[in-house]
């Protein structure tokens, strides 16, 4: 079969797995492109995992952009990128739509609860497992601390692109 | 309800008109370019551009979007973009958020791949980025205060939250959290439907 098609169903599987976000993607990467296509060694997966964290946005769609230009240039890029979103939106799509239609429903506000509730122990949980693989030792979690509070100040309403600049240039003179 | 939820924000102004696709391309696109990773970072960085900066949105149509998101597969930071802009700005609203927070990464990392590859290397550049990744740790704690702080302060939530963390916990995959928490609020919800229009939840 043809390596684009190849790289598109590589990643939509890898979207509609990537659940509860961030580096939950990574097992099912390894997955699809190391040992299913072996189109990436793990030390070339590695390299794209640290590097998708270090730029802008999803890890998924970063890895996606970058596996697709190492297996098929920019056309590859294109492909996977857009495979890995559009899975999620197609259906998210319809469920907008139920969800609209459904909005004075009693049962589904019953459901939408406890969705609610469920997405606060995804959160905490990326929290902690975020949080332990990027801080070993005592001045990361004071930077941790800091941007924290930075973002907690009321009033002020600092912008989180500031914060991160700013834990970046403390990183420069402690790590 | 018996509990108030605590508003902190006031909503987005009535009769401001429809925001325009393009502006919604630039305000997502400006929101890709600057969140480092995605996910619940990116809520942060969402919220402050949609809700506290442009008063687009409410905290609870935020909130409310956000839940929607994490339930449904795929890239949060995706997910919520592609509620958001069609909150705004119905079907073209929608593609024009997720096309402003995908481009980003997307032209950031094909850049990356031509040029900057070795400067990745620099234990300069790695320090710089060691940093940077400690703070979004950070941010996705506030995320986590301001979705928490949402939340009625009652039992049923804290049974919910406490069996979803216990899932994930032990090492299963996050989509039964998803699934339990669903049928849990469904079960302990029960006889507690939304008696105030404005408990009604906004997608």
């Amino acid at each position: 079969m043809h390596t684009l098609w190849l790289l598109f169903v590589s990643f939509a599987l890898v979207g509609l797995g990537a659940y509860g976000g961030g580096l939950v993607a990574v097992p099912l990467i390894q997955h699809e492109l190391v040992d299913h296509r072996a189109w990436l060694s793990v030390m070339e997966m590695s390299r794209i995992i640290a590097i998708a964290q270090m730029t802008p946005g999803p890890i998924s769609v970063n890895a996606a952009t970058f596996v697709g230009y190492r297996v098929w240039g920019v056309a590859g890029a294109i492909v996977a990128t857009t495979a890995v979103v559009l899975p999620s939106l197609i259906i998210l799509a319809v469920v907008s739509r139920v969800l609209d239609m459904t909005q004075t429903n009693p049962h589904v506000w019953r459901i939408r609860q406890g969705l609610q509730a469920g997405v606060l122990s995804l959160l905490l949980f990326s929290m902690w497992s975020y949080g332990r693989g990027v801080i070993s030792d005592w001045p990361g979690l004071a930077v941790a601390a800091g941007a924290f509070a930075l973002l907690m100040i009321p009033k002020r309403k600092i912008h989180p692109v500031l914060v991160i600049a700013v834990a970046g240039l403390v990183g420069l003179i402690i790590f | 309800m018996s509990l108030p939820q605590l508003s902190c924000l006031p909503s987005h102004e009535e009769g401001a008109g429809p925001v325009s696709c393009t502006s919604l391309f630039w305000a997502f696109f400006r929101i890709g370019l600057f969140t480092l990773g995605g996910g619940f970072a990116m809520a942060t960085v969402m919220r402050h551009e949609l809700v506290v900066k442009r008063r687009w949105l409410s905290e609870d149509e935020f909130i409310s979007a956000m839940s929607t998101a994490t339930a449904v597969p795929g890239a949060i930071a995706v997910n919520l973009a592609f509620l958001q802009g069609r909150r705004l700005r119905g079907k073209a609203g929608a593609a024009a958020a997720t096309l402003g927070t995908v481009c980003p990464s997307f032209f950031v990392i094909l850049l990356v791949a031509w040029f900057a590859l070795p400067y990745f290397g620099n234990p300069r550049v790695a320090a710089f980025f060691k940093g940077c990744g400690i703070a979004v740790a950070g941010q996705i704690a506030y995320a986590g205060f301001t979705f928490a702080r949402r939340l009625r302060r009652d039992w049923r939530n804290f049974t919910v939250v406490a069996f979803g963390l216990l899932i994930v916990g032990v090492g299963l995959h996050p989509v039964w959290t998803i699934i339990a928490a669903a049928s849990l609020g469904y079960a302990l919800f029960r006889g507690l439907a939304p008696t105030h229009p404005e408990d009604h939840d906004h997608l």
